[in-house]
């Protein structure tokens, strides 16, 4: 490499008119102390120009480079498995945390398990439950929401639920009451189905 | 050594709790057996969102049988004579056919079954109908089934409030005795009036049980057990109509299971008070089918019930007694 053409990319780089190859150059040149020694004239010159202010004789890259070269190798290769080691952890622990979160947020500590092992088991068996119903039926029901959960009066909805579902609350009630205890609670819930 | 004074807290707080918890269970086993040795007459209200009626209650116990009538003294007058389990004679819609229902043997609180899914515990005392009451909150362990708040008699046990809480604390039923009295009733009391229609027992054959009414569920909320199934051929509708009861010592649970005859029927969700209904969709082998469930559950765990409802018999392990 010519002395002309680095002390050309020299003056690019300081320019901040340097192109990726010229600063390589420069970098790769910057261990020879001629070429630092120039730079810091060109610094000068620069400064005479621009009439900054300079402290000519301070070299702090080759200080900087001083100290990492006494830095200690080995410090270096402890710290990288320990390292890996404690993100792993913090990447556990997080996962941790969000799975403990969501446990807590369904309430469910008792069948914890078994949701996991149900929904495996529903999707499974899906065919047996009509194309995807929950979706659909989700959203139809929220139709209903407003009719019969608003007021928790059955509404007239035409047809099927209309005939079957009054036979269905009543057959329960008398079917809670007869196996019940001799609370009067269930008869009194029946009852209250008949004055509707 | 600054602990020390601390340590005689700790130790009574460690004591204590187990002793409310007792407490209560005493009261348990006390309520169960008022309701099979009590004699009384009273009258109580009953309150659910949309409902407000009040009843007449004239309950004897005699030789240890035990002899009951129950009337509504609002609106319609609603009646119903029991004895030791039976129905006797009715007013009003009464689902003909329920009597195959093999006799009810009064079920008493399993005390222990009820601790696995609540936590019981004496709260306080009250006051209702005049008498002095203690305060025993059944506070259920996850979220498949409501809260109850019993206030039992000190005197007799007998239960003269019952509320009904969901998981935000608010009420969803009331039912709650305004006066009480612990003489027996004699027996123009507990005759039954002219409109109370007796209860056949229904056909002597028994309900064939074909596989294609064999049912399970998939997933149950946990602690709840299948009681009875019965299969029902509905007098409107020619249809076999299943219906499976659910228990966990406290909450009960109906499944209704129907075929559907080609129509086509929207999924259904509907709350009345404390009750909830769920009507779901189902594609069976023997064609398409729905499922009801009913109870006094919250409304997801219903859902989830009536999407997990399944033809035959479980594979693994099977639910309950058939």
């Amino acid at each position: 490499m010519s002395r002309e053409a680095l002390q050309e990319s020299l003056s690019a780089v300081m320019d901040n008119e340097a192109d990726e190859l010229e600063l390589r150059r420069v970098l790769n040149a910057f261990d020879d102390t001629q070429t630092r020694e120039t730079w810091s004239r060109y610094q000068v010159a620069r400064a005479v120009m621009h009439k900054d202010l300079l402290i000519p004789r301070l070299d702090i890259a080759s200080a900087v480079s001083a100290a990492l070269a006494e830095e200690q190798a080995p410090a270096k290769v402890v710290r990288g498995p320990w390292r890996s080691i404690g993100r792993l952890a913090v990447a556990a622990s997080v996962t941790v945390a969000v799975l403990a979160g969501v446990r807590l947020y369904n309430q469910d500590d008792i069948v914890g398990a078994q949701l996991a092992q149900q929904n495996s088991q529903q999707s499974l068996s899906a065919p047996m439950v009509k194309g995807p119903a929950v979706l659909a039926n989700y959203s139809e029901s929220s139709d209903q929401a407003t009719g019969p959960m608003a007021n928790g009066v059955l509404q007239g909805q035409p047809g099927w639920q209309d005939q079957r579902l009054p036979g269905y609350l009543r057959q329960h009630a008398q079917q809670a009451a007869m196996k019940g205890t001799e609370s009067p609670l269930p008869y009194a819930r029946a009852a209250s189905l008949e004055n509707r | 050594m600054r602990v020390l004074p601390l340590l005689p807290l700790l130790l009574t707080g460690l004591f204590v709790l187990p002793a409310q918890a007792d407490e209560a269970r005493d009261w348990l086993k006390r309520l169960g057996q008022a309701e099979q040795q009590q004699s009384y007459k009273g009258t109580f209200v009953y309150e659910r969102n949309g409902s407000f009626s009040t009843h007449g209650i004239w309950h004897r116990v005699q030789d240890g049988s035990v002899r009951e009538r129950l009337m509504q003294l609002d609106g319609a007058a609603q009646e119903v004579v029991r004895a030791d389990g039976h129905t006797e004679c009715v007013t009003g819609k009464f689902i003909s056919g329920l009597g195959d229902i093999p006799a009810a043997t009064a079920r008493q609180l399993d005390t222990k079954r009820i601790d696995d899914w609540y936590s019981v515990a004496k709260v306080g005392d009250s006051r209702v109908a005049g008498r002095p009451v203690s305060v025993i909150a059944f506070t259920p362990r996850d979220q498949h089934r409501y809260g109850v708040e019993l206030y039992l008699d000190n005197e007799t046990g007998l239960a003269l409030k019952s509320l009904l809480l969901n998981d935000k604390g608010q009420l969803l039923e009331r039912f709650q005795f305004t006066s009480i009295d612990t003489t027996p009733p004699d027996d123009s009391e507990l005759k039954p009036t002219g409109k109370c229609r007796p209860v056949v027992a229904a056909d002597a054959e028994p309900p064939l049980v074909k596989t294609s009414h064999v049912w399970h569920s998939d997933w149950l909320p946990p602690g709840f057990e299948q009681i009875s199934s019965t299969v029902r051929l509905d007098p409107k509708t020619k249809s076999e109509v299943t219906s499976l009861l659910y228990d966990d010592g406290l909450t009960r649970f109906s499944v209704f299971l129907e075929p559907l005859k080609g129509n086509a029927v929207p999924d259904t969700r509907l709350q009345l008070g404390p009750t909830v209904a769920v009507s779901r969709h189902l594609t069976t082998p023997q064609g398409n089918m729905m499922a009801t469930v009913v109870g006094e559950i919250p409304m997801g765990t219903a859902e989830r019930i009536a999407l997990s409802m399944r033809a035959g018999q479980s594979d693994p392990a099977p639910q309950g007694k058939p």
